[in-house]
C-alpha cells in the first residue's frame, strides 16, 4: 500500500512538472509568435511596396528574410503542437467522437487554402454509417490537418486530394491521397523521424520543420492506432491511418 | 468611413495594425489595456472590434463578454486577433460570440484587411 501511495505522489509531482513545462513552452511560443508576426507584417509591407519600391536585389533579400521568418513560425507552431501532444499523453481526453463530422469540419477549414492553390479537396464519404470513435478529438484533428496540409503543400496547382473514411475490423481507416511529389524510395525509412525532411519536399517547399509526421505518428500510437503510406505508380502518395473504435488504453 | 476598435497591448503590433488599417481607409480607435478597452467599447459607431486575448490587466474573454452585453455593441462583429492558438481559446471565443478567430502569425495585414472588408460588406 505504501508503494502505491508513493507512486501516486510521484505521479502527481510529475504531472505538476509537466504542467509547468507546458506553461513555459506556451508562453514562450506566444512571445516568439508576437515578435515573428511583427517581422512578417513589416517584411510583407516591403514586398508589397506599401512603403515604397525597392531595387530587385533588395527585394530578393527581403523575400529571403520573409521566407526565413515563415520557417521560424512553422517551427514554433510545430514545436508547440508536439509539446502539447506529448503533454496531454498523460491524460488524453478520450471521448466518443463523430469522425465524419470532424473530417467535414477540417475539410471546410481548408477551403481558403485549396482555393488559393486551385487544388480540389474531395471527401469520398462512406456509404455506411460510421460509429463513434473513442479518441481525443483535438489530437485527431491535428493528425487529419497535418496529412491534408502536407498533401496540399506537396501538390501542384490544379492537383487533387482525396480523403476517404471506412470502417474495418472494429477500427476506422482514414486515407489522404494526392497526386503530388511522392516519396523517394531512399526516404521511406526516415519519413516519420523527428526533424527529417525529404530532399524533394525541401525543393518543393522549403518552409517546414520536419515535425508534422513525427507528431502525427506519435499521437496515433498513443491512441493504439498506426499510420502508413504508399506511393502511387505514376505520381503521388496515400497516407492511411487506423484508429481502433473502442480505445481501451 | 468604417470605424475599427483595436484592442492590443503590444504598442509595436498596435502601431502596425493601426497604420495598415488607416492606409486602407478605416477610422481607428485603440485601447492598450483591458481597462481602456472597457471604456472605449462605449464609444459610438464602432463597426468592428479587433481583440487581442492576452492583455496586462483583464482577460480578453472578459472584454468579449462585456462587448456582447453592451447596448449598441451586441451585434458588432468581433475578430479575436491573438497569438494563442489552442483549440480551447478558439472554442471559448466563438461561444462568447466572436465572429472569427485569427492567429496573428498565420496572417499578413493584407489578409486581415481583406477579412474585415468581407465582414463589413
Amino acid at each position: 500500500m505504501e508503494e502505491i501511495e508513493k507512486l501516486k505522489i510521484e505521479n502527481e509531482q510529475l504531472k505538476k512538472v509537466n504542467k509547468n513545462k507546458s506553461d513555459i513552452i506556451s508562453i514562450t511560443a506566444h512571445q516568439l509568435r508576437t515578435s515573428l508576426s511583427a517581422l512578417k507584417w513589416i517584411l510583407k509591407m516591403f514586398i508589397d511596396k506599401d512603403v515604397g519600391s525597392l531595387s530587385t536585389e533588395q527585394n530578393e533579400l527581403i523575400e529571403k528574410a520573409y521566407n526565413g521568418n515563415e520557417r521560424m513560425l512553422v517551427l514554433v507552431n510545430d514545436l508547440l503542437t508536439l509539446s502539447h501532444a506529448e503533454d496531454v499523453s498523460i491524460s488524453y481526453n478520450f471521448q466518443s467522437v463523430d469522425i465524419l463530422h470532424l473530417l467535414e469540419q477540417v475539410l471546410f477549414d481548408f477551403y481558403g487554402e485549396t482555393n488559393k492553390k486551385r487544388i480540389e479537396l474531395i471527401f469520398l464519404k462512406p456509404d455506411e454509417d460510421i460509429p463513434l470513435v473513442k479518441c481525443d478529438e483535438e489530437m485527431i484533428r491535428v493528425v487529419v490537418q497535418n496529412l491534408i496540409e502536407n498533401s496540399i503543400k506537396y501538390s501542384d496547382k490544379g492537383g487533387k486530394v482525396f480523403v476517404t473514411l471506412v470502417e474495418k475490423n472494429n477500427s476506422i481507416e482514414i486515407s489522404v491521397r494526392d497526386n503530388g511529389i511522392g516519396i523517394e524510395d531512399s526516404d521511406k525509412d526516415n519519413i516519420f523521424k523527428k526533424f527529417f525532411r525529404a530532399k524533394n519536399a525541401v525543393e518543393k517547399d522549403n518552409i517546414g520543420s520536419g515535425l508534422g509526421l513525427f507528431t502525427t505518428k506519435d499521437i496515433l500510437e498513443k491512441h493504439g492506432g498506426k499510420i502508413w503510406f504508399e506511393n502511387k505508380d505514376d505520381k503521388g502518395t496515400t497516407f492511411t491511418f487506423m484508429l481502433p473504435i473502442n480505445q481501451t488504453l | 468611413m468604417k470605424k475599427v476598435l483595436i484592442i492590443e497591448d503590444d504598442s509595436f503590433l498596435q502601431g502596425l495594425e493601426a497604420g495598415k488599417l488607416k492606409r486602407s481607409g478605416f477610422d481607428i480607435i485603440t485601447a492598450s489595456s483591458g481597462e481602456e478597452a472597457m471604456k472605449k467599447i462605449h464609444e459610438p459607431s464602432i463597426d468592428i472590434v479587433l481583440l487581442d486575448l492576452m492583455l496586462p490587466d483583464l482577460d480578453g474573454f472578459d472584454i468579449l463578454k462585456a462587448i456582447k452585453s453592451t447596448e449598441g455593441m451586441k451585434n458588432t462583429p468581433v475578430i479575436v486577433f491573438s497569438n494563442l492558438s489552442e483549440e480551447e481559446a478558439i472554442k471559448r471565443s466563438k461561444e462568447l460570440g466572436a465572429l472569427d478567430f485569427m492567429v496573428k502569425s498565420n496572417f499578413t495585414l493584407d489578409e486581415l484587411v481583406k477579412r474585415i472588408n468581407e465582414i463589413l460588406k
